[in-house]
């Protein structure tokens, strides 16, 4: 035994927890003891109103943006656009939000990008080796997403390899394997009937947008109201005092990559079907624009603090103006530096806000 | 002469509260002022607002004799005025030498570092202090009080005339608080003036030639030491005699509430058995780094065990499992209770519905109604002062965040408590309360296990007290025993090993 050091369940002190527990000193101080705040003072005042924008203040920046565009534009602010933004936005939904649960965990899922090209090349090569049973080919892809998933979570969880190497790894891993299985080209020839799945429009819309819209819901709704995801929030704020609290960690976070993975199956087939083929270039990218979507959303990279409902108002901000400079005619390469500053500028707004209404 | 560091009418307030109120102390060329006071009652702030971490409000700060109109960081440095925080933040990956000269580096001539000559004259600082370190060393292979040593090392190289040192003590073990007592007197002799924060009586005796007192942001006593006897500085302290805080003790019932059978927690090393019966307190003694935190994290199965038998009443409960524990209704509150008790981000909702989620959810759907309602109650029941349900923890006071550790254990029944220092970082007002609901929870039948390095606090509360050394119990003292006028000291002695027993409790 060493007794030199007071034991402790905690590794060695996270720099930046540390950080944020100073930072919180002066707020606890001087609590004042023995003074209970009414529990609910409904009524609005000035302060309450302050308190809510500043809550929101990526939702305004999104309504900003939107105004901007609409004055500039008078084509942005009609039914058909938002229909073209929400098309636009529903490929990266799926993944945003599997990004999401992983980094309330404090980890960060690089994998996903491929894991679409793995899965989408796999439910491609089904679909042609087996042309009648197109539901075969959706059933393997997301598998193989899953799988995928199921490594990252393992090699995470068990071999303690942090999330970052470890999803860095099977990123380019699942990359390879992509082009293994179409032999380095893409696969085409795939039965019509393959496109259904992104292509089937209802109510003027395609299926995806669906999906996006089904996957927001569902995950609020987890997040919220199972013990589940107050359980993902507590090993990603602290996970320590979740373990101590009886949480088994490592299932948890074995149980959020495989969401992820899944998730990102989920795209891979639908993007594939869009096209019609199995490029296995497919994703690539997405991981970075789906961590956009999440930080911009308020979520922190160390963990614990996030929601879907962010997740979702960071993808519409990123495609809303994606799509609002397409109408100005502003040309792609200004549009990607434009879109590199707004990211910043949105965090940097954000964590200016959050400072304010912990003040 | 002029005092080297001197504070006058000192005032201090956080967002509205006052932390400091017309405080004024002074420390000479070669004296150690011990300022004492319990936890809030203002003497980090007393240290940061001298250091120039935090700009007073009103008062005056005084440097030999002259007064400072504006501090900060950098005044302070060049005012040589240092501080050695409690918790320490060397860089971990650069040498000794390296932290010793980050910010004021030697050079060549050529503009390189001059490595050679860093690493001699950081050989003859610490050479000064009888420390025996290699400068080359990676400063994360040091102890926490070797790593002290090194900050105080640098504190004097940058030339300070007066040393801040905040709770030097209190990271670091007993057996290792000698070099640090000697660096200090070593100090003296060369005429450093040094404020010292501390909570230990015994060290205040051995140390300093003052003792100032601060309650409740106040200046209450400062006094030599020669005119301040230990209860004096208790009562100035805590503002009434410390036997007030404890609750009257209850006779245990008969049934046996938990019962620990040759837990082997390392493997190799000893084995504890201990029975508590339910309603009763029993009390874990022993220095710093005994091994008792070890045992009860070893029953609750966090830290894993190797061989031995756990039983809540007459159950086997599974080792190295705390869901299992969790659900025969065994509760721990760690030591560290914001690292390893509390999910700081979250609120008061769910942290105390936590431990106990699946039993407000079915398939994991939690019943929000249910849930509210099962933490009302185990809120109330510790009367836990908070806005409200959805208050943010980490924005809680230090006792209101230990009755939300103490809470998520009672929203389900309870068998057995097993409590880790859960005073520590904890008010004086708020640690009376605590005793009360720590007595009242062994009076409604919870067996209660608790580990405590205040030994007015292990005496006070239990029923019943094990003295633990090197991951073994070396004693036993009986209630009867508890109630001698030498239990402090025969406790002592178990626990530094000058005096040993068996288990049945006769003397060896």
């Amino acid at each position: 035994m060493a007794p030199q050091h007071e034991t402790r369940t905690t590794d060695a002190p996270d720099p930046e927890k540390h950080q944020e527990r100073k930072l919180s000193y002066p707020t606890e101080t001087p609590s004042v003891e023995g003074v209970p705040a009414p529990e609910d003072s409904k009524g609005w005042n000035r302060e309450r109103v302050i308190n809510l924008l500043i809550r929101n203040a990526m939702v305004i920046v999104l309504l900003i943006v939107m105004v901007f565009f609409a004055l500039r534009n008078d084509r942005f602010l009609s039914v058909a656009n938002a229909r073209t933004i929400l098309i636009a936005a529903a490929p990266f939904a799926l993944v945003a939000l599997g990004q999401t649960i992983v980094i309330l965990t404090g980890g960060i899922d690089l994998s996903v990008g491929s894991v679409i090209a793995v899965s989408a090349m796999s439910g491609a090569w089904m679909a042609v080796n087996y042309p009648d049973m197109v539901w075969l080919g959706i059933i393997v892809a997301i598998l193989v997403g899953t799988f995928v998933g199921l490594i990252n979570g393992l090699v995470i969880s068990r071999l303690n390899v942090a999330p970052f190497v470890a999803t860095l790894g099977t990123l380019t891993a699942a990359s390879g394997f992509a082009y293994v299985i179409g032999g380095g080209a893409p696969i085409n020839g795939l039965p019509e009937s393959f496109g259904t799945i992104a292509n089937t429009r209802v109510l003027g819309l395609q299926l995806p947008v669906f999906f996006m819209i089904a996957g927001f819901v569902i995950l609020g709704i987890v997040m919220r109201y199972t013990a589940w995801g107050l359980r993902v929030y507590s090993v990603g704020g602290n996970r320590t005092a979740a373990e101590v609290a009886g949480v088994n960690a490592k299932n948890m976070l074995t149980s959020v990559y495989v969401l992820s993975g899944m998730l990102a199956g989920i795209s891979g087939i639908v993007l594939a079907s869009r096209v019609i083929s199995g490029p296995p270039n497919l994703g690539k990218g997405y991981e970075l624009f789906a961590i956009a979507a999440v930080v911009i959303g308020g979520a922190s990279l160390m963990g614990g603090r996030g929601t879907v409902w962010g997740t979702l108002v960071g993808l519409l901000l990123i495609q809303t103006l994606n799509n609002g400079l397409d109408i100005l005619v502003v040309p792609a390469y200004w549009q990607a530096v434009i879109s590199g500053v707004l990211i910043v500028a949105a965090v940097a707004v954000d964590m200016w806000a959050s400072r304010r209404s912990s003040s | 002469m002029h005092p080297v560091l001197e504070v006058r009418n000192l005032e201090k307030a956080f967002g509205g509260v006052p932390v400091l109120r017309d405080v004024s102390l002074s420390v000479h060329a070669g004296e150690v002022v011990a300022l004492a006071g319990e936890n809030g009652a203002g003497k980090s702030t007393v240290m940061k607002i001298v250091t120039g971490q935090v700009q007073r409000d009103a008062g005056e700060v005084l440097v030999n004799g002259e007064s400072v109109p504006h501090i900060d960081t950098q005044v302070a440095r060049a005012l040589g005025v240092a501080i050695v925080p409690q918790e320490l933040a060397p860089y971990p990956d650069l040498t000794v030498y390296e932290n010793l000269f980050v910010g004021r580096e030697m050079h060549t001539r050529f503009g390189f570092l001059d490595r050679r000559g860093m690493l001699n004259q950081a050989r003859q600082m610490l050479d000064v202090f009888e420390v025996d370190i290699d400068p080359s060393t990676l400063m994360n292979r040091l102890s926490v009080s070797v790593t002290q040593l090194v900050e105080i090392a640098k504190a004097t190289t940058w030339g300070a005339k007066a040393i801040l040192l905040d709770e030097p003590s209190s990271a670091i073990p007993d057996r290792e608080v000698d070099r640090l007592y000697a660096v200090v007197r070593k100090l003296r002799a060369q005429g450093v003036a040094m404020i010292y924060t501390t909570h230990r009586l015994a060290e205040i005796q051995q140390l300093a030639d003052r003792v100032v007192v601060l309650r409740d942001g106040r200046l209450v006593m400062d006094e030599a030491l020669a005119q301040a006897p230990e209860h004096a500085i208790v009562r100035a302290m805590i503002g009434r005699d410390l036997d007030s805080l404890f609750p009257d003790k209850v006779e245990p019932r008969h049934e046996i509430g938990l019962t620990v059978r040759d837990l082997q927690v390392e493997r190799g090393g000893p084995t504890v058995s201990l029975e508590v019966r339910r309603g009763e307190i029993l009390g874990l003694g022993g220095l710093v780094g005994a091994g008792r935190t070890e045992i009860a994290e070893g029953i609750f199965g966090i830290r894993e065990s190797h061989a031995g038998d756990i039983l809540v009443g007459d159950n086997p409960v599974r080792r190295n499992s705390p869901s299992a524990a969790i659900r025969a209704g065994v509760a721990l509150v760690p030591e560290d209770r914001k690292g390893a008790g509390l999910v700081l981000l979250q609120s008061v909702l769910d942290n105390t519905s936590l431990p106990h989620i699946s039993e407000f959810s079915t398939l994991g759907w939690i019943h929000g109604r249910e849930r509210r309602a099962a933490v009302k109650q185990a809120s109330e029941s510790v009367s836990l002062r908070s806005r409200g349900m959805d208050q943010i923890v980490g924005t809680l006071s230090g006792g209101n965040q230990q009755k939300v550790v103490i809470a998520r254990w009672l929203t389900e029944e309870a068998n057995v408590l097993l409590l880790d220092e859960p005073t520590r970082g904890v008010d004086v007002g708020a640690r009376g309360e605590i005793y009360a609901i720590i007595h009242n929870l062994a009076a409604t039948g919870l067996a209660v296990l608790l580990i405590s390095s205040d030994m007015q606090e292990l005496i006070g509360l239990s029923n019943r007290v094990m003295v633990v050394r090197d991951s073994a119990v070396v004693g036993e003292l009986s209630t009867e025993d508890l109630q001698h006028e030498d239990v402090q000291e025969r406790i002592f002695r178990f626990a530094s090993g000058l005096e040993q027993n068996d288990a049945d409790g006769t003397a060896a």
